[in-house]
């Protein structure tokens, strides 16, 4: 297993996450694409921690699976009570701040 | 005692700031009396100062200064929070405080049913104030803050009445007619700064024998430009308009501001700066030419008026114009002598005028009053003294300092024989005016019936009745002035009396005033229309006031403000305006261009999001 590997898997899975956020439109998937974006990142800091044999990218990956999960909670609620008040989950309905 | 003198400006400060935050909370009567109390305090511890100055030798008695704290510190300047107290100082402040304390009783009775009440008398402790500052000052700078801050308690005052028109025109009038006299000063300041290094009375005084020579450019300007300060502030010809309008303000204000006190000021400067002003004797030429030159002009103004407090406001301009004489001539405490014997009668006249505008409820001609002699016993009686002082009446205060005026215009070191000529002429002018508006005011059948006029209350006549004492007896202060002023002076002011036949013509020219006076308002109207009608054309110059007004509007006013206007509309509205509001628009332009980028669409936020990172991954790699 070389590192291009871990590059190649890392990059895919990052460009799924992308395309996911970009072509889905129930929050809840887009939601899942950027844990999919993150996850990415993660793969190839503990995969990069290991070739170099320095424990740096590890500890970034728990910080930012720290992050990702405080944000969850904040995004879900923000969502959840979004669905309360409009009962639809459509995005691009979601626009009031236009400018 | 030196170290209370702070007390003195200290003592109506507070009051000021007192009934100005927490007037809304305690009773009238109790504030109107608390700001009496404050100007007496002060007025106490002015008369300690006098027993301290008295308790040392005449030339210890110069130069007490009392520095508070040091106020600015720098390199090549520095300037302290100080106070000077020496005889002229506290000679001054005598008459501040104590006329200042007699009429703010008397304001207790005249602004009683006011319903500002409180409001004036925090701007009458703030007058006192400013006063005390402007004389306490042991430096130009101060002196200029204090000579503002009289200007400022002026306009506050003359425009009170803030819902009558005339009077906020007046006070603005005032404050603008003023400015240009501070703006005069303070070039005078920089001016004696740039020769001497130095601010203080002190070092100035000492070094000016020094660094000029008499008639130099440099102290011919100075003292000038000092003068110009003196002139607006002392209502001299040019800059005199403002004084007569300044009547539309309460009456105790005409008579502690724009009779006894503040107008005074220009005197007083030019007595505080005699070692500048005698190097410059140009410039006491130009003071006495425009003090007699005022004292005629507002004399023979004053002899055809009607309004009772314009009368007496004029008559305080020519009164200012004889101390000016006396200053250009260069007898410095005569002029303070008549300053003191001027603020007894002239703040007496007012208060009698305002005792009598009280008792006609408000009415101000004196073609309408009459009679009043017999309702207003005590007004009467005090206000009769009041003008026979003014006019000069023989062993009346004023009779003392103005002959002393008179024979030093004659006698005294830049004095000349048509100074004395002119001089005797305004005295006599002096004479029928003031018995002119005596007799339509006091003699005769009452005019207005209807008014009911009645005497004033006691706190009103009681301190018409100390002046009035003061104003019989105030004379014979003379030669107690002269000696307590010498040391401020340098020496003491020779006396006159070898020309008997001077003397005796100018007496008779005051007394003369008084009997054409009574010739032509006692005995009956046929003779009064027959001079009018002579004398037609002159009593309408005199009646408009030489049109000094319509002057300055035709070649002031209206020029300023076709200028205005030519600015309003070209540079205002074609420039300032245009560019401000094409700035504007051209802004929300832009800005709508761009807000066409916030779309609300999260996912075109996201395409653009990647869309930039895959643009920067490639410039970084490829580039």
């Amino acid at each position: 297993m070389g590192s291009e590997f871990v590059l190649f898997v890392s990059a895919t899975v990052f460009s799924i996450g992308a395309l996911g956020f970009v072509i889905r439109k129930n929050p809840l998937v887009m939601f899942m694409s950027v844990e999919l974006m993150l996850n990415a990142v993660n793969f190839l800091l503990v995969g990069y921690s290991s070739f170099l044999n320095s424990l740096d990218g590890q500890i970034f990956a728990l910080i930012i699976m720290t992050v990702a999960a405080a944000e969850v909670v904040v995004g879900l609620a923000i969502i959840l009570t979004i669905f309360r008040t409009r009962h639809e989950l459509d995005v691009d309905h979601i626009n009031i701040l236009k400018g | 005692m030196y170290s209370l003198s702070w007390l003195i400006l200290f003592l109506p400060m507070a009051g000021f700031l007192g009934l100005a935050w927490f007037g809304r909370y305690i009773p009238r009567s109790v504030g109107g009396w608390f700001a009496c109390a404050t100007v007496g305090g002060a007025f106490v511890v002015t008369l300690l100062q006098l027993v301290q100055l008295y308790a040392e030798n005449p030339a210890d008695r110069l130069n007490h200064v009392l520095t508070l704290y040091p106020w600015i510190v720098s390199e090549g300047f520095s300037l302290n929070v100080s106070i000077l107290v020496d005889p002229l100082s506290v000679f001054m402040l005598l008459v501040v405080t104590g006329v200042g304390f007699l009429i703010h009783v008397y304001s207790i009775g005249y602004m009683h049913d006011d319903p500002e009440y409180l409001r004036f008398f925090s701007y009458m402790n703030l007058f006192i104030f400013a006063m005390s500052l402007l004389v306490l000052a042991a430096d130009f700078f101060f002196l200029i803050v204090g000579w503002a801050l009289v200007g400022l308690a002026s306009y506050l005052l003359i425009g009170f009445w803030t819902d009558k028109k005339s009077a906020v025109l007046a006070a603005r009038k005032a404050f603008v007619m003023n400015v240009i006299g501070d703006v005069g000063m303070v070039i005078a300041a920089f001016m004696i700064f740039e020769h001497f290094g130095t601010l203080n009375y002190v070092e100035v005084f000492k070094a000016a024998p020094t660094t000029f020579s008499s008639n130099d450019d440099g102290i011919l300007l100075i003292t000038f430009l000092l003068l110009v300060g003196a002139f607006a502030k002392s209502a001299q010809i040019p800059l005199h308009t403002w004084l007569p309008d300044a009547m539309e303000g309460p009456t105790p204000v005409s008579a502690l501001i724009h009779a006894a006190t503040m107008v005074t000021a220009g005197v007083y400067l030019i007595a505080r700066c005699n070692a500048l002003y005698m190097m410059a004797p140009f410039t006491m030429y130009l003071i006495a030419a425009v003090g007699l030159l005022t004292a005629l002009f507002a004399g023979s103004i004053a002899m055809v008026q009607y309004d009772i407090k314009r009368v007496i406001a004029y008559s305080t301009m020519s009164q200012i114009g004889f101390m000016f004489l006396a200053v250009g001539v260069g007898v410095f405490s005569v002029a303070m002598f008549h300053l003191m014997t001027h603020a007894f009668f002239k703040a007496l006249l007012f208060l009698g005028a305002g005792s009598v505008i009280h008792g006609m409820a408000g009415e101000q001609d004196i073609r309408k009053m009459g009679g009043l002699r017999f309702v207003m016993p005590v007004t009467f009686i005090t206000f009769l003294i009041a003008a026979l002082a003014l006019s000069g009446f023989p062993l009346t205060a004023g009779f003392f300092s103005k002959e002393e005026i008179i024979m030093n215009a004659y006698h005294a070191e830049f004095g000349n024989f048509v100074y004395w000529g002119l001089a005797v002429i305004a005295v006599g002018m002096t004479g029928f005016y003031t018995f002119r508006m005596f007799f339509y005011t006091f003699m005769g059948n009452t005019r207005s019936p209807e008014l009911r006029p009645h005497e004033s209350p006691r706190v009103m006549t009681a301190p018409l009745m100390v002046l009035a004492g003061l104003s019989l007896a105030g004379g014979f202060l003379g030669p107690w002035t002269h000696d307590f002023l010498s040391p401020v002076f340098g020496g003491a002011v020779p006396v006159h009396h070898e020309d008997a036949m001077l003397e005796i013509i100018a007496v008779s020219a005051a007394l003369g005033g008084i009997v054409v006076a009574v010739a032509i308002y006692m005995t009956g109207k046929g003779q009064l229309a027959f001079v009018k009608q002579m004398l037609a054309p002159l009593y309408e110059l005199l009646f408009n006031k030489y049109f000094f007004d319509e002057i300055y509007d035709f070649l002031i006013v209206k020029p300023v403000k076709g200028i205005g206007q030519f600015m309003e509309e070209r540079a205002e509205k074609g420039g300032i305006d245009f560019s401000v509001d094409e700035i504007g628009r051209q802004v929300r332009e832009v800005s709508r261009g761009i807000s066409m980028w916030q779309s609300g669409k999260v996912r075109m936020y996201a395409l653009n999001m990647v869309a930039g990172m895959v643009t920067i991954l490639l410039f970084v790699i490829f580039l």
